[in-house]
């Protein structure tokens, strides 16, 4: 739907074209909205690292919906995976390093993402659907069983991260959390950047438009799926574990089907298949979300749900989609 | 830029002293979604309040702002706690409607020199989160021993126990479990049901084939309460003489009417009823209509709130509007007054609330409107959970 | 064995009770193709209309049914024109989006007109109390939900698969471009399939109060269960809806009655064997 986005550099010479492909743009963007969010909401950091943890899973979600076109209601389920993988670690063995706690809540959302895309994948299209939804209800259920390690519903508290490096604290004020955020975003989208741009990457694509001639050419549609699911699983588990690291408290939500419905609500907002759909969507939905809820904290709801309609009546290919389109025909026109 | 923010963050805590006039209160509740009943108590109680007592104390004029968590979410909890304390420059933390969300906020208070007044949140385990939390709400344990004695009283000697899978839940069947057992009752079997869990016909069924003479039920107030009621009725328990005990969740008066006819009867203990007899309940009763509009959808989460209002509005007399979350604390420990639950003290050791609880019926006032009829007190209830918070 | 009796007693009302309230999500889904994640808004909006029509108005149980059914559709009607018709033949995501959307104003709107308590619909001296089978007693509204279920099942099968209009459903359905060549009005089809689709979401949205009753998150809380139930009937067929409600409505009921703090656990485990066995739902439609 959105290749067109990619054209986009016809004659840099080769050098800076591969490292603008790389993201470098892209990271560059990410790191001066990042700066500007910090000078202008210094008072909210809290907000825009929970909007940080939640383009990583946006992220997350559109490597294996927009990308490989696999339709998931259930994608929390990698995100509360990383955020208790995190914070058990944190909570019940003491490991309080910031950067092993990340490590610890990528590893588990991997293995979360191998289990529901081992369960996922089995079928297509609306079934596919209701597979995830059923998926992220067990691993809600079983979080809410292992009340023990968990904290069950009353969320898992007692997480003390220590200062990143030995050096930055975990203040009160979230400037730490924030950055350290707004790194592994910045990192996570590089990478991403690199991968959907890397031989495996465009395989991936080429099994969401035609998965018989993918197959047809020797490779296993399901393990390329299967692999994308990991990494995918990875990147919502180091979300997860921003989470548990700037909250300090884990909650039963983080493994939710509300928290799957609204990542992909954003992602569909912003427009699927772009990383920085994924991106777009998480900042205008949470700042949308945020300011509307907190004029009107009773009949927010209402609005927001005007607002996704309209946008499926103006820019039904999400808004970074539409904009770009939009582009694309003036361009055309002044050509 | 580190310097920037941490001005700006001691602007924010200085602050008192340059508005002393405007104090503001920032309140974190469910007032959309699911919960929205909750959320809108809430904000009844506050106003309420407002109206009885006027918006000032001393030169000080109270302001509240409003934060929504439609669902228990801990990390919004966090960084709406966080937005409230340094952007909008709040002295005072209140509402909390769900348990995680409380424990999340809770770490902030210390370093941003702010009071915490629970108006709801029921798991013991809130008050040592931060010893600037302060509870007028009530807990779970709290509200559920009495009822194990009720059932004794009325000769019963073996029970089944009914509760909602999640913590509070939890906290119920073990907190019934105790009590009878220290009656010397027998609970023959405890099961937990899934909080979707919206048919109770198969649970009945277990009902009977347990062999118990009566059952003690937890549901969060909302629609399963209304299908479990119904479900208790229709598959004959009723009929068969199975007596029903629950706490005050499963007959709030916001549900009253739906459940009609089908609750009369029902017996709970709770810690405020809004039929509650006495001058205080009248006045506040009279203040919460006004201000909710429709009174059908007044129910306990209002009372919490207008009682926090009060504890906050003693925190700012001691202050004197300062900022000192503190001596704020210090100030209303041991606080005693009549609130319109009946006489209450914040215990000075816990900082949660002691108050009577009720043993209530459902039945109809004298307009033919549904109420739950207090019929038995249980005085001065502290929180025998606090025993159970593991440290 | 009067427990089993017993369970299966309560599996079938449960069971009966999700199809009428599931089956107009089946239409919409299956013959239209659109995943009308609002379908709980539409049953919500119904029990509203009921309960105000039978309650605070006191017309009985009956009118308030039909004015539930009238009325939801007369709102629903213009939000075809103006909305649904931009989603036939998009992408699911597209229409997911679209619905939510729709689904949280009228939250919104619900709660701010009706306020966020439950409401009910008065039931009629023959369906209150309980029916006694013998071994043990029943609810009487459960029997009515039965029956409805039945009468609502053969309804629509009569009218999908024996009229000429169940005919030129399929036909625009599967083909909407050669049925138009062939003179089939498809828009008109559409819409009155639509029609037929909300008015059955708010016969069950009345019917089934008194199992999930009226109030302003309705829409949401239940919008999983519709979704499950119909794709694993198979969206689009009358009769593997009625047979994926009642396997769903057994294995709820017996997990519930045998094991209940594990029941969510048997639930969806069982969603994914038969999900995973009967991709496009146990007697689902075959794509063209």
């Amino acid at each position: 739907m959105t290749a067109p986005v990619e054209h986009s550099a016809t004659v840099s010479p080769p050098v800076i074209r591969r490292l603008i492909d790389g993201g470098l743009i892209g990271a560059l963007a990410i790191a001066v909205i990042g700066a500007a969010g910090y000078y202008l909401f210094p008072n909210n950091l809290a907000l825009l690292t929970r909007m940080t943890a939640m383009a990583l899973l946006v992220l997350s979600l559109d490597l294996v919906t927009g990308y490989c076109g696999v339709a998931t209601l259930g994608h929390a389920a990698l995100f509360g995976a990383g955020a208790y993988g995190a914070g058990i670690a944190a909570a019940h063995f003491g490991i309080s390093e910031p950067l092993t706690m990340t490590l610890i809540g990528a590893v588990a959302g991997a293995v979360a993402g191998l289990v529901a895309g081992f369960v996922i994948l089995r079928a297509h299209g609306l079934a596919q659907l209701v597979l995830s939804i059923a998926v992220i209800h067990l691993f809600h259920e079983a979080a809410n069983k292992a009340s023990r390690w968990t904290g069950g519903s009353d969320g898992l508290s007692g997480i003390m991260p220590n200062a990143v490096f030995g050096l930055f604290e975990f203040d009160l004020w979230g400037q730490t959390a924030y950055i350290y955020g707004l790194a592994l975003l910045i990192l996570v989208f590089v990478a991403l950047k690199i991968l959907v741009r890397s031989p495996f990457g465009m395989l991936a694509r080429g099994v969401r438009e035609d998965p018989v001639r993918v197959g047809a050419m020797g490779v296993s549609v399901h393990s390329v799926l299967l692999r994308v699911y990991v990494i995918s699983g990875a990147v919502a588990g180091i979300g997860g574990a921003l989470s548990a690291i700037s909250t300090q408290v884990v909650g039963l939500d983080s493994l939710s089907f509300t928290l799957s419905a609204e990542a992909l609500v954003m992602l569909v907002l912003g427009g699927t298949g772009s990383l920085y759909g994924a991106l777009i969507g998480t900042i205008v939905f949470m700042f949308f979300e945020d300011t509307l809820s907190a004029i009107n904290p009773f009949h927010w709801l209402t609005i927001i749900g005007a607002l996704l309609v309209m946008v499926v009546l103006f820019a039904p290919k999400g808004l970074y989609g539409s904009a770009v389109a939009l582009v694309g025909r003036f361009r055309r026109r002044q050509a | 830029m580190k310097k920037l923010a941490m001005a700006a963050f001691a602007v924010a805590v200085l602050s008192s002293a340059a508005y002393a006039d405007t104090i503001k209160v920032g309140v974190i509740g469910p007032f959309s979604g699911p919960f929205a009943v909750s959320g809108k108590n809430f904000k009844v109680g506050i106003d309420a309040w407002l109206a009885v007592n006027g918006n000032k104390v001393g030169d000080n004029e109270i302001q509240i702002v409003y934060r929504d968590i439609p669902q228990a979410d801990p990390a919004q909890s966090k960084s709406l706690a966080q937005e409230l304390i340094v952007r909008e420059g709040v002295q005072y933390l209140a509402g909390f409607y769900f348990t995680p969300d409380a424990m999340a906020a809770a770490p902030l208070l210390s370093q941003g020199n702010v009071p915490m007044v629970v108006m709801n949140a029921a798991t013991s385990a809130i008050v040592t989160a931060s010893p600037y939390v302060v509870r007028t709400s009530f807990t779970m344990w709290q509200n559920t021993t009495p009822i194990a004695k009720v059932a004794k009283d009325q000769g019963v000697t073996k029970v089944i126990t009914l509760v909602s899978d999640y913590g509070p839940g939890i906290d119920a069947e073990n907190a019934f479990k105790a009590a009878f057992e220290k009656e010397d009752g027998q609970v023959v079997e405890t099961i937990r049901m899934p909080l979707s869990t919206n048919d109770f016909a198969p649970l009945m069924q277990r009902v009977k084939d347990s062999g118990a003479e009566a059952l003690f039920a937890f549901l969060p107030s909302g629609p399963p309460t209304l299908a479990f009621v119904k479900a208790y009725n229709d598959n004959g328990l009723k009929a068969a003489g199975i007596k029903f005990f629950a706490t005050g969740d499963l007959t709030p008066e916001s549900d009253l009417p739906a459940l009609g006819d089908a609750g009369l009867g029902l017996t709970t203990t709770y810690h405020y009823s809004v039929s509650h007899d006495s001058p205080e309940n009248k006045a506040f009763v009279a203040a919460a209509e006004k201000a909710i509009g429709n009174p059908v959808e007044l129910t306990f989460p209002a009372v919490g709130a207008y009682d926090g209002m009060y504890v906050i509005s003693r925190m700012i007399e001691a202050t004197g509007g300062k900022k000192d979350a503190k001596a704020a604390v210090e100030a209303v420990k041991g606080l005693s007054w009549t609130s319109p639950r009946g006489p209450v003290t914040i215990d000075p050791e816990s900082r949660h609330i002691t108050q009577n609880v009720y043993l209530r019926e459902v039945g109809r006032d004298a307009d033919g409107k549904y109420i739950n009829k207090e019929i038995q007190t249980f005085e001065k209830q502290g929180d025998p959970g606090l025993a159970f918070v593991k440290k | 064995m009067q427990t089993v009796f017993s369970i299966a007693v309560d599996a079938l009302a449960y069971g009966m009770v999700l199809f009428v309230i599931s089956i107009g999500l089946s239409v919409t889904m299956g013959l239209m193709r659109v995943v009308n994640l609002a379908h709980g808004a539409f049953a919500m909006i119904a029990g509203y209309l009921a309960s105000y029509a039978a309650r605070d108005l006191g017309l009985g149980y009956a009118a308030g049914i039909l004015i539930a059914v009238v009325g939801t559709v007369i709102i629903a009607i213009p939000l075809e024109r103006f909305l649904y018709r931009r989603l036939y033949g998009a992408t699911e995501l597209t229409q997911v989006l679209m619905t939510i959307g729709i689904t949280f104003c009228v939250i919104g709107i619900a709660n701010f007109i009706f306020g966020p308590t439950l409401k009910t619909i008065p039931l009629p001296p023959a369906l209150q109390g309980s029916v006694d089978l013998g071994f043990r007693s029943i609810a009487a509204h459960r029997v009515f939900a039965i029956v409805c279920g039945l009468v609502v099942a053969l309804a629509l099968w009569f009218l999908i698969e024996r009229t000429a209009f169940g005919i030129r459903l399929r036909a625009a359905v599967d083909n909407a471009a050669m049925a138009a060549a062939l003179g089939v009005r498809t828009e008109v089809v559409y819409a009155v399939s639509f029609a037929v689709a909300i008015g059955l979401a708010a016969l069950g949205g009345v019917v089934g109060a008194e199992l999930l009753p009226v109030e302003p998150y309705y829409a949401l809380r239940y919008m999983v269960t519709f979704l499950v139930v119909v794709s694993v009937g198979g969206a689009g067929s009358i009769p593997g809806a009625l047979l994926a409600c009642l396997v769903l409505g057994a294995i709820d009921t017996t997990g519930r009655y045998l094991a209940p703090e594990y029941g969510e656990f048997f639930f969806y485990l069982a969603v994914i064997v038969i999900v995973t066995l009967f991709p496009r739902g146990l007697l689902g439609r075959s794509k063209q």
